[in-house]
């Protein structure tokens, strides 16, 4: 929203602040300020010139003009306007002297545009008025703007008036109120006014005019348009936008001769029912939009735009001007279900003061009568409106008040601000005030004490409060324990040489589709940012597989990992969020060998005694390289080789693990057994098995014929070629046995070693012995 | 007369034993000089024959010559050990300068990195650490926020919708709702996590980012009380004082709402480029809790009350590092993380 200074001055006569520190105490006790730009600088140089005579200047299209600038005596400037002739007032900015073609010019004739009150610079600006004298209401600018999302809650922040009432409380200054009520005119209305529902639109006042004049505005009326981002249309149409500017009051002006009918309804639309707006777009409408209509339909889509035929054109001579007030979120459901928010729409979502129609309408009347000389009144205002009852005030205790602000503040400091922000104070008892809300504040921004507590603070200064520690009881916070454990689990593989990695939630169909997913299982986002990106993850490993090519680009070699929620849809409720980890080591080099045992090192760190259990594999994974994670009875995730069909050169080994299963399977409680007192003894066994037969299948069928003694039996290599017949090798173990309660005899280790072996023989394997 | 024999033995034998260069030429000594067989045992056998008057003083000498051997022996023998150790660790020599060889540490994500310390810090103020979850309902991430369905403030927040009116979390307050919700007050939390908005990606926007949210719930808990706890907390995170400013801002959970300020920290106030002349750059949004908010989660405001603020983790990682564009924090790349 940009805000005039001069219109603020206008409204704050005494206001002496310059626009910079305004903005900075604007900035800290009302709402945020982005930044003061001038506006209309040129304004500042110009005064009224006379041209006494204009010569072509030979071989240009320029002209030679000789002015009178009243004291600033007479000139010779260069112009390039077609319609500078002699005789004409106009403007000249004493700029300096400059040559242009050879020739001296003293300063420079000015157009429109270039004074900043409109886009025209077809020709210099036509003026009345005598030599050396000021523009009228013409005059550089400062334009404070404020960010929107600051005054989201203020309705009456988004006119001059609203922020000229801040600016005089600040400053203690007054405030000039614009709108002179007794220029409404009594007497019947020239127009009915039905409304449908009240909840939807609490008040619709209006005025009728006739002998208007439609034309261009005049120019001080464009130029503070034109400051403040408007286009000028005509002078109709510019004065409700000054008046929404000035008053936040949205108001509209229909050609009364093409309604249709005495009565304007404001009604629900129907279904499917067609409206013309006056942007040229036609919307279709329901029942949860409100009109304005005539008996023949829709002319206006209430608080959002009005209708394209009864607008105001150059042909008007009757006009009735509507200043309504709506329900906020009715005009905010239909701003967003149409895609069209406009000046009027942003101001009513922010929930309106019913009492501001009539104010809008008195201000029109007088600024009518000198915008469209010849104007007159066609009866009364016309007025529909449900009883509005005035807001209950609220009770503030003063000691409260200190608390809640960590400060005291005095009795009569506290009166002074509200006062000054035209809250009634009253004091039914000591130490408390009774305050009552003035109606602009009162639609949305404040209904309970803590709203007074912001009040008062912010007049005073939140610079004034002295931080204070909080008196509170000391206690140790409860813990998070996956949180911590997903900690660890960083630090173990950043341990490992891996380096983290945060990527998006989203996929894209395709991505989930080279993973062999079902797009259909995924959450969607109804409203994603690009096609690509519309899918929430239901696996860390396609962005994972992403983070391999793009960073193979640039290293032989690399770890990289990523901790990350999956989302899977459920039936109802929110889905279910499973935290996931996935690690991948990359070589461009290498048969990926090395790689697939690192992955699963890392793992078994995190995972003391997991089993890998060779599963089939997916169709991201390399065929022969993939194994389920078993770990403390449950699968808890998996390692495998990307499959290379996905890796243009080069090798990844990937692990993905359910970090809740592990985590769930995690923090036994650690229990002490003794460290043995009688030596163990150990003996190696080699198995001859098939070629793609499993160690680890060898290493558990062996174990299981070693009886209670046994410690534990390791994989100490394997072995293929000759003597070995061919498609089978020899895999050795050391195993180990003892007893907790004595030395094991040689010959009892003996027959351990013996029924291992003939129980091995049992299930058809050879021994190497 | 037997005397000389003997001195003459012992000084042909320190004499060998000097010029010994090995372990075998020490061996010859000894089985020469002191052998069983060798002059000492032969001239001790002899002493008997000798009158008792002489027996006594042949004796020490015999003594004397034999440990002057021994020790000359095993001074020798020490010497040439020691030579030969040097000799060994010399050619042990190895070229330190070479790489170590196995994988290097890897590295946290920098968001990770402020996130821990800001929990440590937390934590040690006697903070939970919550989560919940990046999907979320409307109810918690506005209704209960004091956001309503078509209020406005909707528009602070673009948002992500999923189906059935779920959606992705748009700031980590809701973990505020569902903190009070579980836990009740008195409380003192964060949440730090992940959030959505559905805007374009450059430089400086991001539509997925991460934000701690704060809240404290005690009896009695005043803006002067904020003030303080952010100072204090600002202080730590910056690792140095650090002037603070509240003005007001407009967030519906909050009342009164504040924008919070941190006096430049690069030009300490007079105004810089980084601040924009203003010497002060605006780092948290903050307030006391909205009563509204209190009571939709079953919390009393008449008894209780408290303070709540966003601290923008990725924006802080940003400040901490350097870090001139926000795409680098979600794009994976080895080249920017391994600087962490």
């Amino acid at each position: 929203m940009k805000f005039s200074y001069n219109w603020i001055r206008e409204l704050v006569p005494g206001l002496a602040e310059a626009p910079g520190p305004l903005e900075r105490l604007i900035t800290m006790k009302t709402a945020e300020c982005e930044g003061v730009e001038p506006a209309c600088e040129m304004l500042a140089h110009v005064t009224l010139a006379r041209v006494e005579s204009a010569e072509p200047i030979a071989g240009t299209h320029l002209t030679l003009a000789s002015i009178d600038a009243g004291t600033a005596g007479h000139r010779q400037v260069v112009c390039g306007a077609p319609n500078c002739r002699a005789g004409m007032v106009t403007a000249w900015a004493d700029i300096g002297r400059k040559t242009i073609h050879g020739v001296e010019s003293d300063g420079m004739l000015a157009s429109p545009a270039e004074l900043g009150i409109n886009k025209d610079h077809s020709g210099i600006i036509e003026l009345t008025g005598e030599p050396g004298g000021v523009l009228d209401r013409l005059c550089a600018d400062s334009i404070i703007e404020i960010d929107n999302k600051s005054i989201t809650h203020r309705p009456d922040l988004w006119g001059h008036f609203g922020m000229a009432r801040e600016v005089a409380a600040i400053l203690g200054l007054k405030l000039h109120d614009s709108v002179k009520l007794d220029l409404l005119p009594a007497g019947e209305a020239a127009v009915k006014i039905a409304i449908e529902d009240f909840a939807l639109c609490p008040r619709y006042s209006a005025l009728v005019f006739e002998n208007v004049t439609v034309g261009p505005s005049p120019y001080w009326l464009q130029a503070r348009l034109a400051a403040i981002g408007l286009n000028s249309i005509n002078n109709i149409v510019d004065m409700t936008n000054f008046i929404m500017s000035e008053l936040a009051q949205p108001m509209h002006a229909f050609d009364a001769d093409l309604i249709a009918g005495d009565t304007i309804y404001v009604r629900r639309a129907k279904a499917g029912e067609r409206f013309a707006a006056l942007n040229g777009e036609t919307y279709t409408l329901d029942p949860a939009n409100l009109v304005i209509a005539d008996s023949a339909g829709a002319i206006g889509l209430a608080g959002v735009i009005g209708g394209g035929p009864s607008s105001i054109t150059a042909k008007t001579t009757r006009v009735v001007l509507e200043s309504a007030n709506f329900q906020a979120s009715s005009i905010r459901k239909t701003s967003s279900a149409i895609k069209l928010r406009t000046d009027a729409s942003m101001r009513f979502e922010k929930a309106q003061d019913p009492a501001n129609t009539v104010r809008g309408l008195a201000r029109a009347v007088e600024l009518l009568q000198e915008i469209s000389p010849g104007i007159r009144l066609v009866g009364g205002v016309a007025e529909s409106r449900r009883e509005i009852a005035p807001p209950a005030p609220i009770d503030l205790p003063l000691a409260w008040l200190d608390r809640k602000l960590g400060r005291s503040v005095p009795l009569a400091e506290v009166r002074g601000i509200l006062e000054r922000l035209e809250f009634a104070v009253s004091e039914p008892e000591p130490g408390m005030f009774r305050v009552g809300i003035p109606s602009w504040r009162a639609t949305k921004d404040i209904s309970i004490k803590d709203d007074l507590v912001e009040e008062v603070g912010r007049m005073v200064g939140y610079v004034s409060i002295e931080p204070q520690a909080p008196l509170v009881p000391s206690r140790v916070p409860p813990a998070n324990p996956s949180r911590q454990f997903q900690h660890d689990v960083r630090n173990i593989f950043v341990d490992q040489g891996f380096t983290e990695v945060y990527n998006y939630s989203f996929l894209s169909e395709e991505a989930v589709r080279a993973f062999g997913f079902d797009p259909a299982e995924h959450v969607r986002v109804a409203n994603p940012i690009a096609s690509d990106q519309a899918l929430m993850r239901t696996s860390l490993l396609p962005g994972i597989w992403r983070n391999v090519l793009d960073n193979a680009k640039h290293r032989e070699s690399f770890r990289l990992f990523e901790i990350g929620l999956e989302i899977h849809k459920k039936s109802e409720g929110l889905p279910d969020e499973i935290p996931h980890l996935a690690a991948a080591i990359y070589d461009r080099y290498g048969d990926g060998r090395a790689g697939l045992f690192e992955v699963k090192r890392a793992a078994e760190c995190l995972l003391l005694g997991a089993k890998a259990v060779p599963a089939e594999a997916r169709s991201f994974e390399h065929p022969a390289r993939s194994a389920d994670l078993h770990w403390r009875g449950e699968i808890v995730g998996r390692f495998f080789e990307l499959h290379p069909r996905l890796v243009e050169s080069g090798r990844a080994a990937i692990l993905d693990l359910d970090l809740r299963a592990v985590e769930s399977l995690s923090g036994t409680e650690v229990k002490f057994t003794p460290i043995r007192r009688y030596p163990s003894s150990a003996f190696d066994l080699s198995v001859v098995a098939p070629l793609r037969a499993h160690a680890g299948t060898l290493r558990s069928e062996a174990a299981q014929f070693a009886g209670p003694l046994l410690e534990s039996i390791q994989y100490v290599r394997e072995y293929a070629g000759p003597p070995l017949p061919d498609g089978s090798k020899s895999v050795s173990f050391r195993v180990t046995v003892g007893s907790p309660e004595r030395t094991l005899s040689s010959d009892e280790v003996g027959q351990i070693r013996a029924a291992m072996i003939e129980g091995m023989r049992g299930l058809g394997y050879e021994l190497r012995v | 007369m037997l005397d000389s024999p003997l001195q003459e033995l012992e000084a042909r034998s320190l004499a060998r034993i000097a010029a010994a260069a090995s372990e075998e030429d020490l061996e010859a000594v000894r089985v020469d000089a002191l052998g069983r067989k060798g002059p000492l045992a032969q001239a001790g056998k002899e002493m008997g024959k000798l009158p008792p008057e002489e027996r006594k003083s042949f004796g020490m000498l015999l003594n004397s010559t034999r440990q002057n051997l021994e020790q000359a022996l095993a001074a020798r023998q020490q010497v040439l050990a020691d030579q030969a150790l040097g000799r060994r660790l010399d050619a042990e020599w190895l070229d330190v300068t070479l790489p170590a060889p196995g994988v290097r540490r890897g590295h946290l994500h920098p968001i990770t990195r402020i996130q821990r310390e800001l929990e440590d810090l937390f934590r040690s103020l006697g903070f939970a650490v919550l989560d919940g979850p990046e999907v979320e309902d409307e109810y918690h991430n506005f209704d209960a926020l004091n956001i309503p369905a078509d209020h406005p403030a909707r528009d602070m927040q673009d948002t992500f919708w999923l189906d059935r009116g779920n959606l992705l979390r748009t700031h980590t307050s809701p973990v505020q709702v569902r903190g009070m919700e579980r836990l009740g007050p008195p409380l003192r939390m964060i949440a730090p996590g992940r959030v959505f908005r559905n805007e374009s990606v450059d430089a400086s926007h991001e539509h997925t980012f991460y934000q701690l949210e704060g809240m404290m719930i005690d009896r009695d808990v005043s803006v002067a009380n904020l003030l303080y706890f952010m100072k204090t907390l600002l202080t730590a995170i910056f690792h140095r004082e650090v002037t603070v400013r509240l003005r007001p801002g407009y967030f519906p959970f909050v009342e009164p709402g504040f924008e919070l300020d941190i006096q430049c920290l690069i030009c300490g106030g007079p105004g810089c480029a980084v601040c924009k002349q203003s010497g002060w750059v605006e780092l948290l949004p903050c307030g006391l809790v909205n009563p509204k908010v209190l009571r939709m989660s079953g919390i009393d405001p008449e008894v209780w009350g408290g303070f709540a603020f966003g601290l923008g983790l990725t924006r802080l990682a940003m400040m901490r590092y350097g870090i001139d564009d926000i795409r680098h924090l979600n794009g994976g790349d080895l080249r920017f993380l391994e600087q962490f």
